[in-house]
């Protein structure tokens, strides 16, 4: 018997071990990443990177253009995304049911949700850039929304399944009708999940590059104007970060430390928000 | 009151259920079920229930656990209708008319009758919206009166002293009691005829539940209370009238104090002294 029991306390410290070890070599790895972006890009912050835009090598420039385009392609990508993927999340988790259609489209998101970014950066090369002739900043908007709306579908639908069923009865039981009960009552019930969920689709659309290297392009040029080529931070830090100038590379390690921390914030953002969420 | 012993629901297959129900003076019902069945799909869970709700009164649906009295409660004001496959048969009467007919405006039915759930289900949003919300539904009031039902209703629903500092605070952050009494408030702000409750009590402490019962018995002197209970206690305290169901169907319908005094059928005895159920 107390053989038993030594044998289950060691498998069980043996287990600790293993699982302790695990976290340390994923925290290991990810301050590896978070230090050399400090490292190498702290060093290049400085006012000209957000007031000057990308240089020719050897003058001395800065980030503005591509800061600023990605913004902008984000902003354009995530008004469409969140505007189709809450409506849609909503329609499977309130309207589909188990319909053959609603569990085709859910099964579809899914799909989109895992597709490679390359693939949608290719398909919108081929609806949007080759007909217009030209890359534009809205090509590129429109292929990081389509990455985005699966993530915002998705969440907005779960989150709203979440919500029990006698939440949506309370409102039945008043008269009032179906979509003012989504829009009044489940959407706000909902409201911190579903920013959680267009949260993480900015988060993952801010350091997407495949997708816009058919798309947006790039612009060595400050450019607001979303029908042209538009630089972004992504496609500057692929352009530079390949170059044999140290200047360059300077500036993309500057690049990669803004996404990061552009990331990073928003990962605070939305535990802040979600556990608000929780304590009410 | 006349008691009359009715024939037992007429379905071959099953056992034979005894029913006993008392009637009532016509001029004293405000809603009625006439011979009312309920499926879930194929399968049949209510049969053939006939159940006056006096006007001004508190009646109790009671019986153990699935006998179909909270299924009863959700076919009068059709909240089942929410669901495909859920269908009510026969007839229910709102002051004579059958609200199971074809072209029934589902959302005025439900401003006449409100209801409240077992879980409290404050709306997110502030004290006083989760009140004003239904009444926004089907008034447009100015300011003040809209302050003014707000007020009306939580003081109806015991709650107003509890919450007149804080009515622009989440709904939320109420207490499991003072959440209930909320649902109570939004529930009767639309001036409802007939409040149906469906267990109320049953997530609540003794405190909390003893002060919702209180405002159930105040709130009786403007509307038809149905309460689904399984606390047979509560259901002598604060009924005017019961009925035991058992297993889809009606067994005994009468005054509290004669159901649970002197009851009729066996089985209400059995349930009521705790026998089964």
């Amino acid at each position: 018997m107390f053989a038993r029991r030594t044998r289950r306390s060691a498998a069980s410290a043996a287990f600790m071990a293993f699982c302790t070890a695990s976290t340390v070599l994923a925290m290991v790895v990810l301050i590896a990443i978070l230090g050399s972006l400090v490292y190498n890009g702290i060093g290049g912050v400085n006012l000209d990177v957000f007031t000057k835009d990308t240089p020719a090598t050897g003058s001395v420039g800065g980030l503005r253009n591509a800061i600023v385009g990605s913004i902008l392609l984000c902003a354009w990508a995530m008004a469409g995304a969140v505007a189709v993927g809450v409506l849609a999340g909503t329609w499977l988790s309130e309207y589909a049911g188990n319909s053959a259609y609603g569990s085709l489209v859910r099964l579809l998101n899914d799909v989109l949700l895992s597709a490679p970014s390359i693939l949608v950066g290719l398909f919108v090369y081929q609806i949007a850039v080759k007909p217009m002739h030209g890359f534009s900043g809205f090509a590129g908007a429109l292929a990081l929304a389509i990455l985005a709306v699966p993530v915002v579908t998705r969440t907005t639908e779960d989150v709203l399944k979440l919500q029990s069923r006698q939440l949506r009865e309370s409102g039945a039981a008043l008269g009032t009708p179906v979509w003012v009960t989504i829009r009044k009552i489940l959407w706000q019930a909902a409201g911190g999940g579903i920013i959680t969920g267009i949260l993480l689709a900015f988060a993952r659309i801010s350091g997407e590059t495949a997708p816009l290297l058919f798309t947006a392009l790039n612009n060595q040029f400050f450019e607001l104007n979303m029908t042209k080529p538009m630089a972004s931070l992504p496609a500057v830090i692929f352009n530079f970060a390949l170059s044999a100038y140290d200047d360059w590379r300077r500036l993309a390690w500057v690049g990669s430390l803004l996404i990061a921390f552009a990331v990073l914030a928003i990962n605070i953002l939305v535990r802040t928000l979600s556990r608000e969420k929780r304590r009410s | 009151m006349t008691a009359k012993v009715s024939s037992p629901a007429p379905d071959p297959t099953a056992e034979r259920f005894e029913c006993f129900t008392e009637s009532l003076p016509a001029k004293d019902i405000k809603l009625e079920t006439k011979e009312l069945d309920f499926l879930y799909g194929k399968s049949k869970v209510l049969f053939g229930v006939s159940l006056p709700f006096a006007r001004n009164a508190v009646t109790a649906l009671i019986g153990p656990s699935g006998c179909g009295k909270s299924t009863l409660l959700r076919c009068l004001n059709r909240i089942y209708a929410l669901y495909p496959g859920q269908k009510a048969q026969g007839q229910i009467l709102l002051d004579g008319k059958n609200i199971l007919e074809r072209g029934i405006d589902l959302g005025m039915l439900r401003a006449r009758i409100g209801m409240v759930f077992q879980q409290p289900t404050p709306f997110p949003m502030s004290i006083y919206d989760n009140v004003a919300f239904g009444v926004r539904l089907y008034e447009s009031l100015s300011k003040p009166d809209l302050d003014a039902r707000v007020e009306e209703s939580l003081r109806r629903a015991a709650l107003w002293d509890e919450v007149k500092d804080k009515l622009k605070l989440s709904g939320l952050g109420l207490s499991g009691g003072q959440q209930q009494r909320l649902c109570v408030a939004r529930g009767v702000a639309v001036r409802p005829e007939v409040l149906l409750l469906d267990e109320p009590a049953s997530a609540l402490d003794p405190v909390s539940t003893a002060k919702l019962e209180e405002t159930i018995v105040e709130l009786k002197r403007d509307l038809t209370i149905v309460i689904v209970t399984h606390n047979l206690q509560q259901a002598a305290r604060i009924s005017d009238h019961a009925a035991f169901m058992y297993l889809g169907h009606l067994i005994e319908f009468a005054r509290t104090d004669r159901l649970f005094d002197n009851p009729r059928a066996a089985r209400t005895e059995s349930y009521i002294t705790g026998r089964f159920g």
